[in-house]
């Protein structure tokens, strides 16, 4: 018998929702010691389904229908008395962003004790004892200083140890991880992947797993489910799945991931755009009154070229600087050093009225599409804003801004809509189109496809391609995926702790990486033995 | 990155300033319909108390002196006939109607509130908007607000005024000076929070100039909890002009207004309530009024309380 038997579920939105179901009838199993990875992207009802299982959804939704066997008990038909004995003991989850999910104002070693305390009869000396061999468990070092430390004081990764300390130290048989990783970088994320993959070989336990990521389904999966708009579309093993997807909407999606190989691209490399020689950039901390020290380099001694008609990346985990050196380029913050050399001028210093002219030269579309349209203006006056900045018409940019709305293949009539009336990939055709619409020879994309799901990153990317080439742009494209790097970048530069450790054309940097850190992100990236794109084209 | 999420991100990304939804959100909002409603009528109340059988508020009559509620006074004419008087709410110590006064009274009162809220909305707006956006006056600009603000206000506008003539314009400088910098303090926290987001910087780099950036992307984000704010601000003002008057140090006597004629009637008290109870009724139900439509006001234009709400 199955651990986990999630037959028909139904969950009710309310009235006024977009759709009737938030979950539509799905079925499916997870076995004790396998992993079943929950595959889609936002809004198809993967988190609700864990929130089911958990007996944790919000109040507005209420399971409508089907039933869900844990180890033959019903947990739809379980009391609020009978889901807290359960939870910790039999059934346990760990979340996408730990820092929330620890409470923050008191120690790791207290948060695990007290699960111990509530549902066991072991004394402070016993508890003690479990806390600590836990914590060596999960393979987090100096277990008395994790003991001792509050969430704040640890790295993700770190954090997301704890939480699986915490969910697995009463061996529950069932462990739900909700994008677990999501927020990590990708070497963590392999880590923590390796951990749940080991936690879960050693107990016997079974997880349910979510996640949008095909390359952490490829590396963690046993089985797949593969939900969208709430119903499970295919529900096979992994290997079968990624290899001869059935339904169609997963073989779009499987060929929406970018493969890890460089794909040949067409390019024409034109004079150098911008150059930065040495750039760094130093944060001082502390304020008025203060003293100034701890200072924080973001960016050390950073030099790149990009050339006209080339996409640029710049590849690297968080805190590695990238995002810093897009900003000093675009000049949204000042260098504390080196130049920024614009059509042979150095920009690096100018600021204000001598800036102005020469930013409708670089242009920078950024992460969040919820956040870079200000919500209380239409999109027409979003795009003509800049235009008009340099002394256009209303007429004559408004002209503009339906010529491009039709190059990023949206309707003129999004001219009078407000941002909220479009979905994340939209608002970021939307913001590519303002960027554009002055006319920029470099357009920076900090994160641009990160927010957005596999199939409407895919589509951006794509665009962002097919701008390049039309309007024979340079591009310098800011990510943390490889994947997506190795997608649309002809060059690219690794950066870490701010410094770049390595340059270069995409195939020699991706196909034969020199340096340590570089080889120790390629090995990170999730399902690298599926090279996706290029195997889902050869099955279609 | 589900159902919840996309729910919170709906519910933080306001449609434009009070069109359509927020507005009818509004009026579905007894709280607010309820204290417009209140303040509307005390409003009318003062503006219309020439027509509403009102006498003279600073005539003083000593033959009516400390008369109860509802005393009728015949008053000779000079034609020989008699016309009767009904001081409703009786007269004061100095023989003054009471129901004309507070009437009178609402004047003063409204005048100070809507005065100090305009006043200290409009200036902690435009040094908030300095302090948030010009980086080097930040840190200077607060640390005079602070200062500000360890001034006791009544203290404060009891020095201002005995320093300067009494009257209303006094009381109104020496309220405003305190209110400042709450009203400093709320903007620049906004400013700080919105030049960080994107769509600001993307305005900076598509060329947008420092005042239009301000005036376009920045100022509206701190106009729904300043309307809150100022709600607030006037429920205050009144209730410190009050307590001015009624300490002697803000408008002279023979103005009424509600915090005079409670502290005229202060010294008779016991025998002859009504001096106090009449404008303590009106001013308790105009603070009252401006509070609840405040507290509509910021469960309706407020996102966070919007998200506690679903």
């Amino acid at each position: 018998m199955a651990l986990l038997e999630v037959d028909r579920l139904s969950v009710a939105l309310p009235a006024g929702a977009e759709r009737s179901h938030a979950v539509d009838g799905v079925s499916f199993d997870v076995a004790a010691g396998e992993i079943v990875c929950l595959v889609g992207e936002s809004g198809s009802g993967k988190t609700v389904i864990a929130q089911s299982v958990m007996g944790l959804l919000p109040p507005e939704l209420r399971p409508s229908g089907g039933s869900m066997l844990l180890d033959g008990e019903n947990l739809l038909a379980a009391g609020e008395t009978r889901l807290r004995e359960l939870r910790c003991t039999r059934m346990s989850m760990i979340f996408q962003e730990p820092m929330t999910a620890l409470n923050p104002v008191m120690r790791c070693g207290e948060q695990i004790d007290e699960v111990l305390a509530t549902h066991t009869p072991m004394d402070a000396a016993e508890r003690r004892a479990r806390v600590a061999a836990i914590i060596r468990d999960v393979h987090l070092p100096d277990a008395e200083r994790m003991i001792a430390s509050y969430p704040h004081q640890l790295s993700g990764g770190q954090r997301q140890r704890i939480m699986i300390a915490m969910a697995l130290v009463l061996n529950p048989k069932l462990l739900i991880a909700d994008e677990p990783t999501t927020a990590l970088d990708v070497t963590t994320q392999a880590q923590i992947l390796a951990l749940i993959r080991e936690m879960q070989r050693m107990h016997g336990t079974g997880v349910l797993f979510i996640t949008h990521d095909f390359g952490v389904v490829a590396e963690i999966a046993d089985r797949v489910a593969v939900l969208r708009r709430g119903e499970l579309v295919e529900f096979a093993p992994v290997d079968e799945l990624l290899a001869h997807p059935q339904h169609e909407y997963t073989r779009m999606l499987i060929a929406a991931v970018p493969g890890v190989a460089p794909p040949s691209r067409e390019t024409r490399i034109g004079p150098t755009v911008l150059a930065t020689e040495g750039l760094s950039k130093t944060y001082a901390r502390g304020g008025w009154l203060k003293r100034r020290r701890d200072d924080v380099a973001a960016a050390v001694d950073v030099t790149l070229e990009i050339r006209r008609g080339e996409t640029l990346g710049i590849v690297g985990e968080s805190g590695s600087g990238k995002s810093t050196v897009a900003r000093c380029i675009a000049r949204l913050i000042e260098p504390s050093a080196g130049r920024i050399v614009l059509d042979g001028e150095d920009i690096a210093r100018l600021d204000g009225d001598a800036l102005r002219p020469r930013r409708r030269r670089v242009q920078i579309v950024f992460q969040d599409p919820y956040r870079s349209l200000n919500p209380r203006r239409t999109v027409g006056d979003a795009i003509v804003e800049g235009p008009m900045n340099y002394g256009a018409t209303r007429a004559d940019a408004l002209k503009t801004a339906t010529e491009l709305l039709a190059l990023v293949r949206l309707d003129a009539r999004a001219l009078d809509r407000y941002p909220h009336q479009f979905s994340g990939g939209q608002r970021q055709r939307i913001c590519i189109a303002r960027a554009l619409a002055i006319g920029p020879d470099l357009l920076i994309a900090d994160e641009a496809v990160s927010a957005l799901d596999v199939s409407v990153q895919a589509q951006v990317l794509a665009l962002l391609d097919e701008i390049r080439l039309r309007l024979d742009l340079a591009m310098l494209f800011i990510t943390h995926d490889l994947r997506v790097a190795a997608r649309v970048c002809d060059r690219v530069a690794v950066m870490q702790q701010g410094r770049i450790v390595e340059q270069g054309p995409v195939g020699e940097v991706f196909g034969a990486p020199r340096h340590e850190y570089t080889k120790a992100l390629f090995a990170a990236v999730p399902g690298r033995r599926w090279s996706f794109a290029s195997d889902a084209a050869r099955v279609a | 990155m589900d159902t919840l999420t996309d729910s919170a991100t709906v519910a933080v990304v306001a449609p434009p300033l009070l069109a359509g939804a927020a507005g009818r959100r509004l009026l579905r909002n007894p709280a607010v319909i309820i204290g417009a409603a209140i303040l509307a009528v005390i409003l009318l109340l003062g503006l219309a108390a020439p027509w509403l059988g009102t006498v003279d508020p600073v005539a003083i009559n000593p033959s009516v002196r400390n008369k109860l509620p509802g005393f009728e006074e015949t008053v000779r004419n000079d034609d020989g006939g008699t016309t009767t008087v009904v001081h409703r709410m009786g007269t004061d110590t100095l023989g003054r109607d009471v129901y004309s006064r507070t009437l009178y009274g609402a004047r003063v009162s409204m005048l100070v509130g809507v005065a100090v809220a305009t006043i200290s909305v409009a200036l902690g707006l435009s040094i908030g908007l300095l302090a948030g956006y010009v980086r080097w006056l930040d840190g200077p600009v607060m640390r005079l607000m602070d200062g500000l603000m360890a001034i006791p206000a009544i203290l404060l506008a009891i020095a201002l005024v005995s320093l300067w003539t009494a009257g209303v314009a006094a009381v109104i400088v020496a309220i405003v000076i305190p209110e400042i910098p709450r009203v400093v303090r709320l903007v620049r926290a906004i400013v700080l929070s919105v030049r960080e987001e994107p769509y600001v910087e993307a305005a900076i780099s598509v060329g947008t100039p420092t005042l239009p950036l301000v005036i376009r992307h920045i100022l509206p984000n701190t106009l729904p909890p300043l309307i809150v704010q100022a709600t607030y601000i006037v429920a205050s003002a009144i209730l410190v002009e009050a307590i001015l008057s009624f300490l002697g140090v803000g408008i002279p006597p023979e103005t009424p207004t509600w915090g005079n004629i409670m502290a005229e009637g202060r010294a008779l008290f016991r025998i002859f309530p009504h001096n106090i109870l009449y404008p303590g009724i009106f001013l308790a139900l105009t603070v009252l009024a401006v509070n609840m439509l405040g507290d509509g006001l910021r469960d309706t234009l407020d996102p966070r309380m919007k998200l506690r709400h679903g």
